[in-house]
């Protein structure tokens, strides 16, 4: 501690060198499988089959993503994912916002007793009861339609968006209804022109989120969709990488390079809100 | 009249939420109540007959139906990843916070990524891109390196070992951010003080930082323990999907319940099983919310 000043500076400098060179290494391992799959997806059809460990492309093509975009059902894939990301969308939150604001605003008997049931069907992981959901379905006949698939989305998420929504709800000042109250405004009109204009970050992120999910969910998709053409980007992911990978892997990683490019931006988009809305909708209560 | 509709309001906001939650949530955990007292399987599809509590004695009382070995795997599963996970992290975070490290930010960044990712395109990405004895990675780095090639899906212990790594790589960048903000939450003149006092690096952690970050981390420890015992993906996707097996056997509670009900057809069976994880669920939540409430602070 009582060295020259000197001499403890370079022992500081040496340190923050090593420690520079322990967080390039990290960084290296946290990017190595993905840049891998990037390597991939622009090299020729023949990179993923060599032995050799070469760095570097031999040469550099984009004929992977051509050939998954024109001669795989990419495009219907991704209207698909689209299509149940969006009706989820609209499903959960249409129902989870008018929840949310009634946990919020109202006082009435049952409200902790709903919650904290609530809190506890959430704990359930839906894989459990995925045979139970599947056997009705059939009864029903919608396996293999988007409609069933949104349902069964908008369940699991309608949960999480009313506690996350409800938390922020319980953040605006009750006076700004009151006063519109006094100026004759209905309850749904209420909603309409005033909280969803007021809550519009916590709805954003929330609706982020459900997007998100359904965006990356597999097992339902594999399961509950039998046809070719109905399948989601996870879905058709999925079977691209079953089937017979050594002609399909080159193809795969430009599709995962694909799918995940959304999802990357809107995550670094989001982040600030991921983070805190991770821990609000998981902790609080 | 009044007075009665106002009692009714919030349940009318409540309605297509709950009707919702009802039919795709609530209804099938019953559903799957009742199916755990049947013995429906794929013989049984329409005429099955209730059992009582045959399928629970079947799963939990021998040993060889393979339930208890799974719950056995998944409690090691869980805290091996936990252990590391938190042990890592907190190891990581703490370095970026070193002063004068300037590329703190781009090596946050960075490392987030993982997160980023799409679950099961990062699982997929491994099996074949890392894991794989043709086209994967790791294989590929031991050939040029003198070795013999490693068929890491293909045994238990291996295969444990690939489904940990994995696991860490998806989940500690969630862990380092938390730490991190957490970190940053900590009072400085905390350490200045210690430092006049004398205190080195490692009192340092062990009196001030860990300390502080007890109740601020809790519930992300809790949380991720949670996803941690619920994992599923991981195991999935690397060994055991439709056509691929890899030949490993590992099984946890829960693929050994989603491989009873899609693939072995004992949805009794499977039904037991899930009721019983979903017990363990509950007892364990209920365990650790009276745990953080006695710790104090924590609501």
């Amino acid at each position: 501690m009582k060295n020259k000043p000197g001499a403890w500076s370079l022992k500081r400098r040496v340190r923050l060198v090593c420690l520079n060179l322990f967080y390039i290494c990290i960084c290296f391992l946290a990017l190595v499988p993905i840049l891998y799959v990037l390597l991939l997806s622009v090299s020729g059809g023949g990179g993923a089959l060599k032995t050799g460990l070469s760095i570097l492309p031999e040469k550099f093509t984009l004929d992977n993503y051509r050939r998954i975009i024109v001669e795989e059902p990419f495009l219907r894939w991704l209207m698909n994912s689209v299509a149940l990301s969006v009706g989820t969308m609209v499903v959960a939150m249409g129902t989870s916002v008018l929840s949310a604001y009634a946990f919020s605003r109202f006082r009435f008997a049952g409200k902790q007793a709903s919650m904290q049931m609530l809190l506890l069907l959430n704990a359930f992981p839906q894989i459990l009861s995925m045979f139970a959901i599947f056997r009705l379905f059939r009864l029903m006949n919608l396996l293999d339609s988007h409609a069933g698939l949104i349902f069964v989305y908008a369940g699991s998420m309608c949960i999480f968006s009313i506690w996350n929504m409800k938390g922020y709800f319980d953040s605006i000042p009750i006076e700004i209804e009151e006063a519109s109250r006094i100026d004759g405004a209905g309850n749904l009109q209420l909603i309409v022109r005033i909280i969803l204009p007021l809550a519009r970050p916590a709805i954003i992120v929330t609706a982020v989120m459900v997007l998100i999910f359904v965006w990356n969910e597999y097992l339902f998709a594999t399961t509950f969709m039998l046809k070719e053409e109905s399948y989601t980007l996870a879905g058709g992911l999925y079977q691209l990488q079953a089937n017979d990978y050594s002609r399909s892997w080159p193809l795969f990683s430009a599709a995962a390079i694909l799918v995940s490019v959304p999802i990357l931006i809107i995550f670094f988009c989001f982040q600030k809100y991921m983070v805190s809305g991770l821990t609000a909708g998981g902790v609080k209560g | 009249m009044n007075h009665s509709k106002k009692k009714f309001t919030p349940w009318l906001y409540h309605l297509p939420a709950f009707i919702l939650i009802g039919v795709i949530v609530l209804f099938p955990i019953l559903y799957t109540g009742y199916i755990s007292l049947t013995n429906m399987n794929l013989y049984h599809w329409q005429d099955y007959t209730l059992v009582g509590a045959d399928n629970y004695v079947r799963a939990l009382g021998k040993i060889d139906s393979g339930f208890l070995t799974a719950l056995w795997n998944t409690v090691v599963w869980t805290v091996v990843n936990m252990v590391l996970d938190v042990g890592i992290a907190y190891i990581l975070a703490v370095g970026l916070n070193v002063e004068g490290l300037r590329a703190r930010r781009l090596y946050k960044t960075l490392i987030i990524f993982p997160w980023a990712m799409p679950a099961y395109v990062s699982i997929l990405a491994w099996r074949v891109g890392m894991y794989n004895t043709e086209f994967g990675l790791l294989n590929k780095v031991l050939v040029a390196l003198g070795f013999e090639k490693v068929d890491f899906l293909s045994r238990n212990i291996p295969a444990f070992l690939s489904c940990m790594v994995l696991n860490l790589w998806m989940s500690l960048p969630y862990m380092i951010v938390m730490f991190d903000g957490a970190l940053q939450s900590i009072d400085r003149s905390m350490y200045e003080s210690a430092v006049l006092d004398g205190a080195g690096a490692w009192q340092r952690n062990v009196y001030i930082t860990i300390p502080s970050l007890r109740r601020v981390m809790a519930p992300v420890v809790i949380m991720t323990t949670f996803t941690t015992f619920k994992q599923f993906d991981i195991v999935y996707l690397l060994t055991m999907q439709k056509g691929s097996v890899s030949g490993s056997t590992l099984q946890t509670i829960i693929t050994y319940a989603h491989q009873n009900a899609f693939v072995s057809n004992n949805y009794g069976l499977s039904s037991a099983v899930s009721v019983v994880i979903f017990v363990l669920i509950i007892i364990f939540s209920m365990w650790t919310n009276r745990a953080v409430k006695s710790e104090g602070g924590l609501v």
